[in-house]
């Protein structure tokens, strides 16, 4: 199967890979279809929809910015980031975390109706000069 | 919009599994309890409206820094 987009040109992959989201994402709910798209060395991931290809969440993992981030088995766990030119305002979502089974091919996302859990968490906090 | 009035302890029936209950009035708010079926996704307007923005944001910002950039700046991520 192939799709394309400005980000990433053509991307051609097999059907088996694509992850299902019975419940779509927040505000995008019709969408159901996604590939899971890394990049050689890359901790980002980019969530693209094969319905939509043009709509693209980059995803972080959560754990490794807090370890004890509320897993469920099997998934892996990714907050929603936001980019911006300037590094400072790039934010995840750690409220609205989605969860992701790579092999069952199954993802949802969930909402922490918590102040522990922020919607714009600062991903890159500048602790010392390298 | 359908409006219903609805005394302390009265209760409103939505569908054959969702049950609302006005459990508290006071001055400027009420306390609602709802039953509902685990798979029926339950929250406040205003927590649904910010989560939906932020994935929005994210969704029109995915062009906003290059690859490169990314990677280096998550190298310190790496070396945890």
């Amino acid at each position: 199967m192939k799709i394309k987009n400005k980000k990433f040109g053509e991307l051609e992959f097999d059907e088996k890979i694509i992850i299902e989201f019975e419940d779509g994402i927040i505000g995008f709910e019709n969408f159901r279809k996604y590939i899971l798209v890394t990049e050689e060395e890359g901790l980002f991931y980019w969530l693209t929809s094969i319905e939509e290809p043009e709509i693209i969440f980059p995803l972080f993992p959560a754990t490794l910015l807090d370890e004890n981030y509320p897993m469920e088995e099997g998934y892996e766990v990714f907050g929603i980031v936001r980019l911006a030119k300037d590094v400072s305002e790039i934010t995840i979502n750690l409220k609205a975390p989605i969860y992701i089974n790579q092999e069952k091919k199954r993802g949802f996302q969930k909402i922490f109706d918590s102040n522990k859990f922020e919607i714009n968490k600062q991903l890159f906090v500048e602790n010392n000069s390298d | 919009m359908l409006v219903l009035s609805r005394k302390h302890n009265e209760k409103i029936r939505i569908g054959n599994d969702i049950v609302i209950t006005i459990v508290n009035i006071s001055d400027n708010n009420v306390k609602i309890g709802i039953e509902a079926p685990n798979s029926v996704k339950i929250l406040r307007d205003e927590l649904y409206e910010s989560v939906k923005q932020q994935v929005s944001e994210a969704q029109k910002n995915t062009s906003e820094i290059d690859t490169s950039t990314l990677k280096k700046l998550t190298e310190r991520f790496k070396k945890k």
